[in-house]
């Protein structure tokens, strides 16, 4: 049975993270760093330059004025938001493909959908600012996407057992191919250097009993994943893990909160589908 | 597919009664003094705080009878008292409220109790909905809130951006400056070498003509001996031959080293006073064999208002003049040759004046005006070959003119003639300046002839002709041939004056001349040279030397000499510096004992 780490290994030899996610990343993380830099970088590849455009005009961002270059985007939307829309059209085109057992594209829906709702979460009932969240959304299944690469046939399998009810998604993952999607996703958000907050949040995000603090970015993306679950915006069918009693009662506590959010969802979705419709 | 609502989501978190529950706290607190009980549809009972206690029979009667209509029923209760039910579509329950205070006969429809309390009951029903708004109103202040943290974060962040890239620009000013100082550093260390390959280049100049001048010396003397010697018509005539090949040899030699000098930036214009009539009639009488040769007139005239007495470097003028005057003779068949010094203006107290040497010549075509100023370059290259020169003489004017702070220039018409002209500052001598070199001129006795000369030289070649030229001026004349030698023979003889090679083997002129000062200055070694112990004045040492630089001439002056004669040795030169130089004294009485 291969470990996470062999999943990783195999993959990277298959295929890398765009070089420019991981230089973006380490520039958000660089005090020393400008937006000119930010420009540098991201012009050597100048289709993701207009699609970079494209989303950071797009109405979710809702920008007083129409930004025409990268360096004004920096200006205009900051570092780590800019940081979040690399890593979007980064992983964009590795979501690609339907299938019964494993469907990539309806993965990616979902992850376009916990990325929005957390950021919501985040902003609306904690107070603080969602781009770490978002970014944590849009990647924590990611561990899925490689498995499906390097081990698609028993990945299958594990998803066929899920639906089956034999147990938890990670728990058919070890039983099938030998780790999980979480600590696939782990170890290569690690590679790619992204803040601490996020690792762990990808690590436990099936763990419902570890809850540390309602506010966390682990913590907010659990009641992301199980909202877009019960919303059906989930990427394959099968029983849902139930919420944790801390997050139940944190629910239960801000019910008007949540009413509003689950409310105002679709009308955020609409202002987002450049993160997630396919462009082709 | 509608959208789902909070209820689907979180329905294991719904309580069904939860609702009926909060409302009926609600109103407890609403209605502080009535007693209630609601009834769900399922049957289920909710008291409130103070209980209503009710028979089964009326409770289902009145819930009965409730649901059946839009408003209040009443019911009399066991103890007597009053109770109203109301159907509640919201809760699908039956709400029954007892209150003391509020008598019976005010529960009729549109009553002000009843619209109070249908109110009373709307605000509790509602509190939810109101929660909600509450709720949306707190979301929004946060977003607003984070909204202006992440703007806040912007402006610093970009602060912190505009900050780093002025540091940077900052840095990259740094690095330029240090670039460009390092490769002013290196200009300057490459121009060094080069000042130091141009000075060996014009050391190397200089000791060409020393080379050049030492065999060039012994033709022009020998040929010139020769032709006074017996010779038959034709052998004259090849003596003649030779010695105007090797005049008009060193006079190229002379030409490239001045240039050379020029060009080395080593030539430096001397600045004493000259009759400038003087030099213009010189240069005039030059060309006067020549003119009549050929048959044409030369003449120059010099505007009055221009001072008699110049100060300035006449040889250097007088070359330019004798070379633009050659040019002309050269290219004028017939007509006439006008040397002209026109007064311009003044400035600065220097009469600015114009120098014009007009011809009646061939002319230049205006194409070929800029290359004739050229080195090496005539009008055509056939030019060359029907009228000979070398194409330096211009060239070197034009560098004299300059040096002078004029420019030179040339208006030609072809068939017409030429006129080539310059315009110089001129500066008068002052009567001081003068009188200063009247002075050194009478400080000798002309037109002396005879005494004692030890010539000190190691060529033989030199040594003969100077011998000759020496002995035909009337002068008794010894030789050492070198610096050494010098020495053994004023040990043992007297002389009037020591004419000493400057570079010589063994012991150079300048080390022997300045060994005879020590030997003057100190009475007991004098007392050892016969020739120099019995001297009132110091012995005069002229000094023989192929350099004609002016700091060859300062070197000779440090070493102790009196005067200066260059190589090769002219007759004329020779003759006016032996009686300049002889002191007539001493020759007075050396020859008394004798």
């Amino acid at each position: 049975m291969p470990s996470a780490k062999d999943i990783i290994r195999k993959f990277t030899e298959l295929k890398t993270l765009p070089h420019v996610a991981i230089k973006v990343t380490q520039l958000v993380n660089d005090d020393h760093s400008t937006m000119q830099d930010f420009e540098e970088i991201i012009k050597l590849d100048p289709v993701l330059v207009t699609r970079l455009l494209r989303l950071v005009n797009s109405p979710y961002f809702a920008l007083s004025q129409k930004v025409e270059s990268i360096s004004k985007a920096v200006v205009f939307a900051g570092m780590r938001q800019l940081r979040n829309l690399v890593a979007v059209e980064s992983l964009r085109g590795m979501f690609k493909g339907d299938g019964v057992d494993f469907s990539p594209q309806k993965l990616w829906l979902h992850s376009a959908t916990v990325a929005i709702l957390s950021g919501m979460i985040a902003k609306r009932i904690f107070g603080k600012d969602g781009d770490d969240v978002f970014l944590a959304g849009i990647i924590h299944d990611i561990g899925l996407i490689v498995e499906n690469q390097i081990a698609g046939e028993q990945l299958r399998e594990a998803c066929r057992a899920f639906r089956e009810g034999k147990g938890t998604l990670p728990e058919c993952e070890r039983a099938a191919i030998g780790t999980d999607h979480a600590e696939v996703g782990y170890l290569l958000a690690k590679d790619w250097g992204l803040p601490q907050e996020v690792l762990s949040s990808i690590k436990s995000h099936h763990l419902a009993k570890q809850v540390k603090s309602v506010s966390s970015t682990g913590s907010i993306l659990q009641l992301a994943e199980f909202m877009a679950g019960k919303m059906q915006y989930f990427h394959m069918p099968g029983p849902l893990e139930p919420l944790a009693p801390e997050l139940a009662a944190h629910v239960k506590q801000r019910m008007s909160d949540y009413k509003i959010i689950i409310r105002d969802l679709p009308g955020e979705m609409v202002m987002a589908k450049e993160l997630y419709e396919s462009d082709d | 597919m509608s959208e789902p609502t909070f209820d689907d989501i979180f329905d294991e978190l719904i309580d069904p009664n939860e609702e009926l529950q909060s409302f009926l706290m609600s109103l407890d607190a609403l209605l502080p003094e009535a007693l209630l009980l609601l009834v769900s549809d399922a049957g289920t009972l909710f008291e409130g705080v103070r209980p209503l206690v009710l028979s089964p029979s009326l409770r289902e009667q009145l819930v009965r009878q409730a649901k059946g209509i839009d408003g209040f029923v009443a019911g009399k209760m066991d103890n007597g008292g009053g109770c109203h039910a109301v159907y509640l579509v919201k809760l699908s329950a039956v709400l029954i409220i007892s209150c003391a205070a509020a008598p019976a006969e005010d529960w009729r429809p549109d009553s002000s109790i009843t619209t109070l309390l249908h109110n009373t009951l709307d605000l509790a029903l509602y509190r939810q909905e109101r929660e909600m708004l509450v709720a949306e109103h707190e979301q929004s202040v946060r977003q607003i809130s984070i909204l202006q943290q992440q703007h806040g974060k912007l402006v610093e962040d970009n602060f912190r951006q505009y900050r780093l890239n002025q540091e940077r620009e900052k840095e990259y000013a740094r690095k330029l400056e240090s670039e460009i100082a390092k490769q002013t550093a290196e200009l300057r260390e490459a121009n060094v070498r080069l000042e130091e390959i141009s000075r060996l280049k014009s050391d190397f100049l200089a000791n060409m003509s020393h080379e050049l001048r030492t065999p060039m010396n012994a033709i022009i003397g020998f040929s010139e001996l020769l032709t006074e010697t017996s010779l038959t018509e034709e052998q004259y005539d090849y003596t003649r031959t030779i010695t105007q090949s090797a005049t008009s040899l060193l006079t190229l030699i002379n030409d490239i080293l001045d240039l050379a000098k020029i060009e080395a930036g080593k030539l430096e214009l001397e600045r004493l006073p000259f009759d400038l009539a003087e030099v213009i009639g010189n240069v005039a009488a030059m060309f006067k064999i020549p003119a009549r040769e050929k048959g044409v007139s030369v003449t120059s005239r010099i505007d009055s208002r221009i001072p008699k007495k110049i100060m300035g470097d006449s040889n250097r003028l007088r070359q330019i003049l004798i070379n633009l005057v050659g040019n002309a003779m050269k290219f004028t068949e017939r007509g006439g040759i006008d040397i002209q010094v026109d007064y311009e203006r003044e400035a600065a107290g220097r009469i600015v004046s114009r120098f014009s040497v007009r011809d009646s010549g061939i002319g230049i075509p205006p194409d070929r005006v800029e290359a004739i100023f050229e080195k090496f370059t005539q009008a055509d290259g056939s030019t060359t070959r029907k009228y000979g020169g070398t194409g330096l003489g211009l060239a070197i004017c034009l560098q004299l003119v300059e040096l002078m702070g004029g420019h030179l220039a040339v208006a030609s018409e072809v068939g017409k003639g030429s006129t080539f002209y310059f315009v110089i500052p001129l500066e008068e001598a002052s009567a001081e300046a003068i009188s200063l070199k009247e002075h050194k001129g009478t400080g000798r006795v002309k037109g002396a002839t005879g005494g004692r000369i030890l010539l000190v030289e190691d060529n033989a070649v030199n040594q003969r002709l100077a011998g000759i030229l020496i002995t035909r001026e009337g002068y008794e004349i010894e030789v050492a041939s070198d610096g050494a030698e010098s020495l053994e023979h004023l040990q043992s003889q007297s002389f009037d004056l020591v004419l000493m090679d400057v570079q010589m083997p063994n012991m150079d002129g300048m080390e022997a001349t300045r060994r005879i000062r020590a030997i003057e200055a100190d009475p007991l070694q004098r007392q050892n040279y016969v020739g120099l112990r019995a001297r009132k004045e110091p012995l005069v040492i002229v000094g023989l030397t192929a350099h004609a630089r002016k700091e060859d001439e300062l070197a000779c002056y440090e070493a102790g000499m009196n005067g200066f004669l260059t190589k090769p040795i002219i007759k004329a030169k020779l003759a006016m510096i032996l009686s300049e130089m002889m002191p007539r004294l001493s020759c007075l009485e050396h020859k008394d004992p004798s």
